[in-house]
C-alpha cells in the first residue's frame, strides 16, 4: 500500500525530551507505524529520520510512494515552563480564589501582592521579572470601605510598575468599575471573577499548540469515542496534568506546576526532596538521594536504568501524590462554593474509579510497564476496578492541538489500539481486616485460578495483554469498592502488569520510620520489577 | 559504518557558545551607568545598585507627582519648591503615587557598583533587564550560585577528576577565579570567599553545600560592609562529577586570562583571544552511569539493549579511552541518553 498513505509525524516537544510518532493510513485505517523519544538536545530531525528509516527498513513498500520524509506533515505540540503570574488584590480574602484558580490551571504565581502579604518593594521586584506573563488584580464586587481603599492603592502600584513595561497585560477580575490608573487601557483585559479569569488569561497569554491542553482535549475526545469515563494523568518536566472526562464531555481538569517530576523549587527545598525520597525503596544515604533527585531535575533523560528507574518512579509517585492532594483540595473548594465555578459535570461519582486511566509524559517513558501500573495504583487511589494504559508514543498531546474535533475523533478512533499500551487492570478494595483472609478467583478463557486474598497487600495475577477475565473477591469483611460488599465481581482486562488486586488503605499509609517504609515499598514493588535485571 | 548517523542521535551538550547574550536583571532603585551600544570590559561599571533599599513616603501636598521610574539623587527636589520641596532622605527611584496623595519611592543611602563580568556590547536596556552580547566564547554551566563576577583564571587542581580542598586556597588566589576539579565543598568555598577569591568553577557540588553557600552569601549581603561579588559555576551537576574534558581543555588554555562568570545564563566566559580547543567530531562523553566522565569514540549504533531494572534503551557502542594509557580502548554499549557530544 503505497498511495494514499498520507503519512504524518506527531511531535510532543517538551523541555527535557521530544516524543515522536509516525502515523499513516494503511488499508483504509490510520495506524501508528513507529514511535520514539529522545533527549531534547538531540533535536527533531534525527528523531524523524530514525522513525522514517525504521519503517522503511521494516517494509520498504509501506510508505515507498509517499515521497521524502522531510516533506511529510507534522502535527506538533509543545510544553514549556508554566507561565508566570503576579496576583494582586485588596486583601488575602479577595485573592485566595484567584490564587487557587491560577495554581490549578498550570500557572506559576511568583508573588502575591496584598496589603497583608507584600510590601511595595517586594511587589516592585516581582513586577520587574522579565519572564512575567501576566498581572491579575482581584477587584471583588461589593468590597467594604477598607478593601475599596486598599484596592485603589494596589491598583496604583500595579499601574505604575506594570506601566514601566511595554508588553505586560493586566487582568482585572471582578468589578467592572475597577480601574488601573495611568495604565494603557488596551493592555487591560477583564473577567467577571475567578470563575472565568483563567479562561480570559489563556486568551490574553496565548500558548499555541500547548501540549497539556492538547492532552486534555484528546482525553475528552477518547471518552466520547469509547463511551467511557476516562482519567488522564501526565507527569512531565514542567508540570503535571490530571483530567477526568466522560461520554458527555469534560468533568474536571487540573494542571499543576508543582506536580512536575522534580519541580524547580525542589533544588533548594530539602523537605520537598525528602517527600519525594519517601517513595523510594532504595537504601542510599539521604544526601546521595537528594543529589540524584536534583540531577533528575537538571538532566531528566540521564540515568534512566537500574536504581535510576526506581528513583524516577519515586519522583513520579510523589508528583502524582501532589496532583491527588491538589485534586482533593480543588474538590473541597468547589464543594463549599468558594470558587463559584460553573458545574462542569462533577457529580460526586468522581470518588469511584474511572473505567480507564491513561498515563502520559516523560516520567513514565522509561520504566517497565508493570512498575508504572503500580505507581498509578499507589497514588490515584479510588475504590473499584480500573483499566490502566500508557500513551507510550506521547501522541495524545499533538493530536489534541488539532483544531477540528471531528478530525481528532476520526484519528483517535483508528489509533486507539495502537497508542494505548495496556498496562493491566487494578482492583482497589480496602476493608479486609488484618490477619483475615478472603479469596480471589480469576476466570479467563474458561480456566479459573483461586488465590488467597490478604489484607494490606498488592497481589499480582498474570493476565496477558488482550485477555479478558472475571475477577471475584470473596471476603469475610466488607470490602469498599465504591459500595460495601463481601462478594464482588469485576470484568478486567490484561496488560503488561497483569491484574493488580490491592487491599491497602485509601489513602495509602506509609510507615514513618525510613527502614520500615522502605521494607513495605520494596515488598509491594518487588513483584512488579521481577526479572527486571538484564 | 559511518559515525555521522550515530552522532546525530547523541544529545548535544551546548557547551561552547559563541558570542552569547547575558542578562542582568534590574531591581527597583538600580541606576544604569551604560546605554545600548556601549562597549564594556570586565570591571567596567554597569549599574549603581542600592544597598539595603527601603520604601520611603512623602506627602505630595497637591503637587504633581513625578512619573514612576523617575530616578533621583540624595537631596534632589522632585517637586515643589520654596519651603516645602518634595525630596527624600537618600537616592532612589519613584515607585508610585498613592490615591491618598503620598509619593512612595525606593531609597537608599548606600550604593554599590555592579561591574561588568564580561567584555561585550550593551544591546538592550529596559525597566527589567540589561542585555550584553559577549565577545568571545563561553562554556555553559549546569547551574550557578552567587553574583556575576570575573577574575584571572587559576587552575587549582591537577586534573578534571581531582578535588579542591580548603588547605589548597590561600591569599595568592585573592581576586582570581579558581578551577576546582570534580567537586568543591563548603569549607573550600567559605575559605575561598574569605581569601577574596572571585569565583570557583567545578564539575559538581553537593546540594547541601549549595544551600550553605547561598545562606552565607545572603548573610553577607545583609551585613553593613559590601563584599566583592562571588560566583560558583557548576559545569555538570550535583555530586562528584569530573569537569567535562572539552571544558577542561578550554579552561587550561585560558589559564592566566581574565574570565567572566555570569548568572543568567550560567556561563564561564573566556576572552576573545583564548583559543578554544576543537574537539574531534566523533568524540563523546559518558554523562551518567558507571562510566561517568569517561570519554571515547562512538563506533556504531548498538540497538535497543535491556538494562538494569528491565529498562530498554537505545545504545551506542563506544570505544572508551583506556583508564591506563597506553592500552586498548574499552568497548562498551552505553545508553544514548547517558552520552553527550560537544557542540
Amino acid at each position: 500500500m503505497t498511495s494514499g498513505a498520507h503519512p504524518f509525524f506527531t511531535l510532543d516537544i517538551g523541555s527535557a525530551t521530544v516524543g515522536g510518532g509516525l502515523v499513516a493510513r494503511i488499508e483504509g485505517r490510520w495506524r501508528l507505524l513507529a514511535s520514539a523519544a529522545v533527549p531534547a538536545g538531540v533535536g527533531v530531525e534525527p528523531l524523524l529520520r530514525r522513525l522514517a528509516e525504521g519503517v522503511a527498513a521494516a517494509d520498504a513498500n509501506l510508505l515507498g510512494g509517499a515521497g521524502d520524509w522531510r516533506e511529510w506533515a507534522r502535527v506538533e505540540s509543545r510544553t514549556g515552563p508554566p507561565p508566570r503570574v503576579v496576583v494582586a488584590g485588596p486583601s488575602d480574602r479577595a485573592v485566595e480564589p484567584l490564587l487557587h484558580a491560577f495554581a490549578t490551571d498550570g500557572w506559576q504565581t511568583t508573588a502575591t501582592v496584598t496589603p497583608e502579604r507584600a510590601a511595595a518593594l517586594d511587589a516592585a521586584v516581582a513586577l520587574r521579572d522579565p519572564d512575567l506573563a501576566l498581572v491579575v488584580v482581584a477587584a471583588p464586587e461589593g468590597a467594604g470601605g477598607r478593601e475599596r481603599e486598599a484596592l485603589l492603592d494596589v491598583a496604583a502600584l500595579i499601574g505604575a510598575m506594570a506601566g514601566l513595561r511595554e508588553d505586560l497585560p493586566v487582568l482585572v477580575a471582578g468589578s467592572a468599575a475597577a480601574s488601573i490608573p495611568d495604565f494603557p487601557p488596551e493592555r487591560i483585559v477583564r473577567a467577571h471573577g475567578p470563575a472565568d479569569a483563567v479562561a480570559v488569561a489563556r486568551e490574553a497569554v496565548p500558548r499555541p499548540c500547548e501540549g497539556r491542553e492538547g492532552f486534555i482535549r484528546s482525553i475528552v475526545s477518547l471518552a466520547a469515542i469509547l463511551d467511557l469515563r476516562i482519567e488522564g494523568v501526565d507527569v512531565g518536566f514542567d508540570a503535571g496534568t490530571r483530567v477526568l472526562a466522560g461520554p458527555d464531555g469534560l468533568m474536571r481538569r487540573l494542571v499543576l506546576a508543582d506536580a512536575a517530576l522534580v519541580p524547580p523549587g525542589a533544588l533548594e527545598d530539602q523537605r520537598m526532596l525528602d517527600a519525594i525520597a519517601r517513595w523510594s525503596p532504595l537504601a542510599d544515604d539521604a544526601y546521595a538521594v537528594r543529589d540524584r533527585l536534583r540531577n533528575l531535575r537538571i538532566a531528566p533523560w540521564r540515568d534512566a536504568a537500574g536504581d535510576g528507574a526506581r528513583l524516577r518512579l519515586a519522583a513520579a509517585r510523589a508528583a502524582l501524590d501532589r496532583l491527588q492532594e491538589a485534586w482533593q483540595d480543588d474538590a473541597r473548594e468547589r464543594g463549599r462554593g468558594f470558587l463559584r465555578l460553573p458545574d462542569r459535570g462533577a457529580t460526586g461519582e468522581e470518588d469511584v474509579s474511572p473505567d480507564l486511566v491513561i498515563a502520559s509524559g516523560g516520567a513514565f517513558a522509561a520504566p517497565p510497564g508493570p512498575a508504572v501500573a503500580l505507581a498509578l495504583v499507589d497514588t490515584l487511589r479510588r475504590p473499584g476496578a480500573v483499566a490502566l494504559t500508557l500513551d507510550h508514543a506521547r501522541i495524545l498531546g499533538p493530536l489534541g492541538v488539532l483544531d477540528d474535533e471531528s478530525d481528532r475523533r476520526r484519528l483517535l478512533a483508528d489509533l486507539v489500539d495502537d497508542v494505548l499500551l495496556p498496562l493491566g487492570s487494578a482492583i482497589v478494595a480496602p476493608g479486609l481486616r488484618p490477619a483475615r483472609r478472603g479469596s480471589l478467583r480469576v476466570t479467563a478463557d474458561g480456566a479459573t485460578t483461586t488465590l488467597p486474598l490478604t489484607s494490606g497487600a498488592v497481589q499480582v495475577v498474570d493476565l496477558p495483554p488482550g485477555l479478558a477475565a472475571t475477577a471475584e473477591l470473596d471476603s469475610p469483611d466488607d470490602l469498599y469498592v465504591g459500595a460495601r460488599a463481601r462478594r464482588v465481581a469485576f470484568s478486567v482486562t490484561g496488560g503488561l502488569g497483569g491484574l493488580l488486586v490491592d487491599t491497602r488503605d485509601i489513602p495509602l499509609r506509609l510507615p514513618e520510620r525510613p527502614e520500615r517504609r522502605r521494607e513495605y515499598l520494596d515488598a509491594w514493588q518487588r513483584p512488579l520489577w521481577t526479572n527486571a535485571e538484564p | 559504518m559511518s559515525a555521522t548517523p550515530v552522532l546525530d542521535r547523541i544529545p548535544l551538550r551546548s557547551a561552547r557558545l559563541s558570542e552569547p547574550s547575558v542578562r542582568l536583571a534590574l531591581r527597583p532603585g538600580d541606576v544604569p551607568l551604560v546605554e545600548p551600544g556601549d562597549r564594556v570590559a570586565p570591571g567596567d561599571p554597569l549599574l549603581r545598585r542600592p544597598r539595603h533599599p527601603q520604601v520611603g513616603e512623602q506627602a505630595l501636598h497637591g503637587m504633581t507627582a513625578p512619573q514612576p521610574g523617575t530616578r533621583f539623587g540624595e537631596g534632589m527636589t522632585l517637586a515643589g519648591g520654596g519651603r516645602h520641596p518634595l525630596r527624600f532622605d537618600g537616592a532612589g527611584e519613584v515607585l508610585y503615587a498613592t490615591p491618598g496623595g503620598r509619593l512612595r519611592a525606593v531609597i537608599s543611602r548606600h550604593h554599590a557598583i555592579v561591574e561588568s563580568p564580561v567584555a561585550g556590547t550593551v544591546v538592550s536596556l529596559d525597566a527589567c533587564a540589561l542585555d550584553i552580547r559577549v565577545d568571545g566564547v563561553a562554556i555553559q554551566g549546569a547551574m550557578v550560585v552567587g553574583e556575576p563576577s570575573f577574575g584571572p583564571l587559576i587552575i587549582a587542581v591537577d586534573s578534571a577528576e581531582a578535588e579542591l580542598h580548603a588547605q589548597g586556597i590561600d591569599v595568592r588566589h585573592a581576586g582570581a577565579v579558581l578551577v576546582a576539579g570534580s567537586r568543591v565543598d563548603v569549607e573550600s568555598l567559605t575559605r575561598a570567599r574569605a581569601m577574596g577569591v572571585r569565583g570557583v568553577i567545578a564539575g559538581g557540588v553537593i546540594g547541601g553545600d549549595v544551600l550553605a553557600l547561598r545562606a552565607s552569601i545572603d548573610r553577607q549581603e545583609a551585613s553593613v560592609h559590601a563584599s566583592p561579588a562571588f560566583a560558583l559555576v557548576v559545569l555538570d551537576g550535583y555530586g562528584k562529577r569530573p569537569i567535562p574534558r572539552d571544558a577542561w581543555d578550554a579552561l587550561t588554555l585560558a589559564a592566566g586570562e581574565t574570565v567572566g562568570l555570569t548568572v543568567t545564563p550560567p556561563l564561564v566566559v573566556l576572552p576573545r583571544g583564548a583559543t578554544h580547543a576543537e574537539s574531534e567530531p566523533d568524540r563523546v562523553r559518558v554523562a551518567a552511569g558507571p562510566h561517568l566522565g569517561r570519554i571515547g569514540r562512538a563506533v556504531e549504533l548498538a540497538g535497543s539493549r535491556r538494562q538494569a531494572a528491565g529498562v530498554y534503551q537505545d545504545c551506542v557502542r563506544v570505544a572508551l579511552d583506556p583508564l591506563v594509557s597506553p592500552g586498548p580502548p574499552d568497548l562498551v554499549d552505553v545508553p544514548i541518553a547517558d552520552l553527550e557530544r560537544d557542540g
